[in-house]
């Protein structure tokens, strides 16, 4: 019997250390298999064949947009285009392993465009845009969509938030006008939340899925900034006092439970379930309401910190970048050429839900009276300082940090995060 | 019990399978030797398996431990020892370690006791025991992403199904926060943890009974031991080996296991419920580090530390083994 003990604890010992070493390296190496296929290495002859890695906005229109559009590019200029589609989750993955491994796609959709092009991967636009092309994109994405006086990401689709309320629950709160003014918001928070049965006055997500969202739409609208003048104000007194009074509506019990740690899909949820009076959305999330007929909602601009301000808006665009490989140039000129003919990029947006990012995307897009609240403010809507590299760290350690200020010191987490921006992230 | 010199190592492809009762003799190997190349024929595909999934991988990662990436995953040249380094340095490790700690130790310890229980449970004859040793194998049987989110819908604030049932029954007053209250994080994850980790090793557990002669028990019942004595010095001794194998294997996967973690800890900002693993996951894609280089140096550091883990385990087992004798 202690001889077969013993053997086994010998097999044991050894199989334990294969197979652990295994699995640990497997889990290290995951995510590899980021296909070899896309074309166009072949030095000094002409890409025929360009891949595209597309984020996935929605299951039903975004694949089948792409693919649609593969078809139209194949007839336009015979080249092909290979088209990947990667949900959110995983997107940062597959493109940080794409270029790790060298085989970066020939087109990449993301959110982030200035690392890669600081890190001199990408086309800029005066390679791969025509310039009928770049005169109709709108002044604002333009601007952030270039590094260093040059632009390398160009917007594929935009959004911009409003604050989105609930009429049922106003009606018997007693509410008759979204608010205007933070102190009337805070009010209307507190009369939703008093109707008892479970209705929250404010849905607040400040989880790590996209907290830097929500924090930007309320310092827009309370004078502050990320960036003023190129320079990190993260910790100004206008910031500050704006995460205060967001920890001040978690302390009074107006936010559902634990916003520190809701992520913004979860807060749509609970609004679109009828609970919370009021939370701040985009056009994306109307589709899903309209969709859903259980919710009487309004949509209204966001209530500013001083009494009678200029309500302003948080606009998002997301990018089509372009990597630079061997002869592959043209092929890609063509693929934005197509991309921004009217009847692709709006047909795209409009399936998408979503906003234009041309001029003439906004006047095809006017007609739509639901659209109106958000057009009229896309132009000067403001945006995250995703131009600079910076961002696309600091972006992340908000989403990581900024909830903690719920339970913690809003002034502390600031400063920790301004002081890792000056650090360059 | 008595010991005597181990046996040879090395049996020709006798896989360490719990026969506890085959006698030594059988396994010993001819002693005629095989060519090089007949051996290398034979060894080939698994040689073959072993550099492409373990050896390759491994270089690769130790490459990429002492690499300069910028956050978009381009090379940028060589980083020497800093992302060993700055991942000694990241103020959460602490954290992230103790966790790891607490994660392993209290998801192997309470499977090992639960399915110790329910091995002897399934051995039993009993009416309906083929539903319910199917019915066991089903947490394992279902992919851990999707046990995870079924979880975390389980355990929501707002629709999940066990505060309703609280709740309903008059245990609790508000709902419980089990994955947003940092005191309910861990053991709900840990619950899954157990969850998942106990058909597996039951079955371990039910083989391991299954080959304990009925002939022990029956002089042992004839010299009058309580259930309890034939248990503590018979069935327990003789199950040392099938212990050994689940814990060991248990310990590998849950120290390795992703989803879980991954999925229930999702809406928590920073490091506090994470171990090593989302760790390493979070430093390479999530966190504002962003950095695969420093990515590799957690993912080696992870090796080692399951390593030592094991080794340490075997060690002590021995030493007591040594010692009962």
């Amino acid at each position: 019997m202690g001889t077969t003990t013993s053997r086994h604890t010998q097999a044991v010992r050894w199989g334990g250390l294969a197979l652990g070493t295994a699995f640990a390296l497997a889990a290290c190496s995951g995510g590899t298999g980021a296909g070899t296929a896309g074309g166009g290495d072949s030095s000094g002859k002409k890409a025929t064949t360009i891949k595209l890695v597309a984020a996935e906005y929605s299951k039903d229109h975004t694949k089948a947009f792409w693919d649609k559009f593969a078809t139209d590019y194949k007839a336009k200029t015979g080249n092909t285009l290979e088209v990947q589609i990667v949900s959110w989750d995983d997107i940062d993955q597959q493109s940080s392993t794409m270029v790790q491994n060298n085989n970066p796609p020939d087109i990449l959709n993301l959110n982030a465009y200035a690392s890669y092009a600081k890190d001199d991967l990408l086309y800029s636009a005066d390679d791969v845009l025509s310039d009928s092309v770049k005169s109709d994109l709108l002044e604002a994405f333009v601007k952030s969509g270039s590094y260093n006086g040059k632009m390398y990401g160009m917007p594929d689709l935009s959004s911009a938030r409003a604050m989105f309320y609930n009429k049922k629950l106003f009606q018997q709160a007693g509410i008759t006008a979204a608010p205007k003014t933070w102190d009337e918001f805070k009010a209307d928070a507190k009369k939703v939340s008093a109707l008892g049965n479970g209705a929250i006055g404010y849905g607040l997500p400040l989880g790590p899925e996209e907290s830097q969202g929500e924090f930007s739409i309320w310092m827009f609208n309370n004078g502050g900034d990320w960036k003023k003048d190129g320079k990190w104000t993260i910790n100004s007194a206008q910031n500050v006092e704006t995460l205060s009074f967001l920890k001040s509506l978690s302390t009074d019990k107006l936010t559902q439970n634990n916003p520190g740690k809701t992520n913004r899909q979860d807060a749509f949820d609970l609004f679109a379930s009828g609970k919370v009076g009021m939370v701040v959305g985009f056009s994306p999330l109307a589709a899903t309401l309209d969709a859903a007929k259980k919710v009487d909602y309004g949509v209204a601009p966001m209530p500013t910190k001083a009494d009678g301000g200029e309500p302003q808006t948080f606009g998002v665009t997301d990018y089509l970048m372009a990597f630079k490989k061997d002869g592959n140039k043209d092929a890609v000129k063509a693929f934005y050429d197509l991309y921004y003919q009217k009847d692709q990029v709006n047909s795209f947006i409009k399936a998408e839900g979503f906003l234009p990012v041309t001029k003439s995307g906004i006047e095809e897009f006017k007609s739509d009276t639901k659209l109106a609240t958000y057009l009229e403010t896309l132009p000067n809507a403001h945006l995250t300082p995703t131009d600079d590299p910076t961002w696309d760290k600091v972006k992340l350690a908000v989403q990581q940090n900024l909830g903690t200020a719920m339970t913690g010191d809003p002034k502390a987490v600031l400063d920790k995060l301004q002081k890792s921006a000056e650090a360059g992230g | 019990m008595t010991q005597t010199a181990s046996a040879p190592v090395g049996a020709t492809g006798d896989p360490a399978a719990p026969t506890a009762g085959r006698r030594p003799r059988r396994a010993r190997p001819r002693r005629g030797r095989a060519s090089l190349g007949q051996a290398l024929l034979w060894l080939g595909p698994a040689l073959l398996l072993i550099f492409g999934v373990v050896v390759y991988p491994a270089v690769e990662l130790v490459k990429a431990s002492l690499s300069r990436y910028s956050i978009t995953g381009l090379r940028k040249g060589d980083a020497g020892l800093d992302n060993y380094t700055n991942v000694l340095a990241n103020e959460s490790l602490g954290t992230v370690l103790t966790n790891t700690l607490v994660w392993v130790v209290a998801v192997v310890a309470l499977t090992i006791l639960i399915s110790l229980g329910l091995a002897q449970f399934l051995t039993k004859e009993f009416w309906g025991r083929r539903i319910v040793r199917w019915a066991v194998i089903v947490p394992w049987a279902a992919s851990l992403v999707i046990t995870a989110r079924l979880f975390s819908l389980i355990y929501s604030y707002y629709y999940g199904t066990l505060n309703a049932v609280l709740l309903k029954i008059g245990l609790v007053d508000t709902p419980i926060d089990f994955l947003g209250d940092d005191r309910w994080i861990m053991p709900s994850m840990i619950a899954v943890g157990v969850f998942v980790s106990i058909p597996f090793t039951a079955y371990v557990f039910v083989a391991g009974l299954h080959a304990i002669p009925t002939d022990v028990y029956e002089a042992a019942r004839i010299d009058g031991a309580s259930p309890w004595q034939i248990w503590r010095r018979i069935t327990l001794p003789l199950l040392r080996p099938a212990i050994l194998v689940a814990t060991v294997l248990n310990m590998i996967y849950v120290f390795n296991s992703f989803p879980i973690i991954y999925t229930l800890n999702e809406s928590n900002p920073g490091f506090s419920h994470d171990t090593t693993i989302t760790f390493m996951y979070k430093l390479a894609f999530k966190s504002a580090e962003k950095d695969v280089g420093q990515s590799a140096a957690a993912g080696l550091f992870n090796v080692l530390l399951i390593l030592v883990a094991v080794v340490i385990y075997l060690r002590v087992s021995r030493w007591r083994e040594e010692e009962e004798s």
